[in-house]
């Protein structure tokens, strides 16, 4: 191929990528508002029912915090194992 | 709808700051119509004339451009040809890959009717983004979200499905916690946050655009405050121009975004 024709293949491989990239951040980046959301509204509600039964009106808002808590752990443990994997990854590999 | 709506024809209803009456701040009643028509208990509005309009654009413009697709593209086909490309190589394939094609058709449509709904705020005449009113949202939301579960579904089973849903590769007593928040992310924040991105974006830039259009008529006057309507106009151009990038990075989002949901169904998450 001369290198024109390979300067024009890595041009829309980089193309390529770039979508690539652009896609996967929108998706991790909503995955991640997504969890925060969840999880204040799933353990705020736990905590709202359960504050309704004892009478203590503070377990909503605890139970947001822990939800928020949990949500973040669960972002650092998934989000952050997976970008020690890619930066571990050798150029090239397609998994 | 309740009767006493107000509709934004006149510049601010009228009012001016040598009239005296106040700045007629724009809020939620901007975006309420009086009824064009009314059938029974039916009132047709004007967001839904601009739905309806730009169902014939888009229809219009992609039956003008592959009616009799010739070999060599030239005019119209031309551009339907960039659009439908730029499409699969921004927002399908990388998503999706080559096994997604089959959905190429349905993400056309949905980021260029998207796109038309939201360039409608900038058009003469038109000026209203029909996606500012969260009932034009929630149809594409629940056909995105129905295809997904759908997809899902077919291609994984049932059970599968749901068993993939959740992260096995945490320790089991975190995997308890973890299941509420899980399931609710997937099956109400996730469709929610889908609708409600597109919706709060329109809303806040027409809102935006209105305030400063009627900012610009308010304050002109020969005096000092012609320079604060001068600057209000400089504004209008600006989130003008901005809601020109806006309207397309939300037909984008929401495109892209469908078409990473569609790939988690058709394969299981790792």
């Amino acid at each position: 191929m001369s290198s024109t024709g390979k300067e024009a293949v890595t041009r829309v491989d980089r193309r390529a990528a770039a979508a690539q990239g652009r896609a996967q951040g929108l998706d991790i980046g909503w995955t991640v508002f997504s969890y925060l959301i969840a999880g204040m509204l799933a353990y705020g509600a736990i905590g709202w029912l359960i504050g309704r039964a004892v009478q203590v009106a503070l377990l909503f808002p605890i139970g947001m915090l822990i939800g928020l808590a949990i949500s973040i752990g669960f972002i650092i443990y998934r989000y952050g194992k997976q970008g020690a994997v890619d930066a571990a990854s050798p150029e090239g590999d397609d998994r | 709808m309740t009767g006493d709506v107000q509709v934004v024809a006149a510049p601010g209803g009228g009012c001016h700051i040598r009239s005296g009456c106040g700045y007629p701040s724009p809020g939620l009643d901007s975006f309420n119509f009086r009824p064009l028509f009314t059938i029974g208990s039916f009132q047709f509005t004007k967001p839904m004339l601009i739905a309806v309009i730009c169902v014939i654009i888009v229809i219009a413009f992609f039956w003008a451009a592959f009616a009799k697709p010739k070999l060599v593209p030239r005019g119209v086909q031309n551009l339907g040809e960039i659009g439908i490309l730029a499409v699969r190589d921004q927002i399908l394939r990388p998503s999706l890959g080559k096994r997604g094609d089959s959905y190429l058709p349905f993400l056309v449509a949905l980021f260029f009717y998207i796109w038309v709904m939201n360039l409608m705020e900038l058009i003469p005449l038109f000026q209203f983004p029909a996606m500012s009113r969260i009932g034009f949202v929630w149809p594409l939301v629940f056909l995105v979200y129905f295809l997904y579960l759908y997809v899902g579904f077919k291609n994984q089973g049932f059970p599968g499905y749901i068993k993939n849903m959740i992260p096995w590769d945490v320790p089991k007593f975190v995997l308890i916690i973890l299941i509420p928040i899980e399931l609710l992310r997937f099956f109400v924040v996730q469709p929610f946050t889908l609708g409600v991105r597109l919706f709060a974006n329109m809303f806040a830039g027409h809102l935006l655009l209105l305030i400063f259009t009627l900012a610009t008529w308010y304050l002109a006057t020969v005096s000092v405050s012609l320079l604060f309507a001068a600057g209000s106009f400089v504004m209008v151009i600006f989130v003008t121009l901005l809601e020109l990038l806006i309207d397309l990075l939300q037909a984008f989002i929401f495109t892209t975004l469908t078409a990473v949901y569609i790939a988690s169904s058709l394969e299981a998450a790792h």
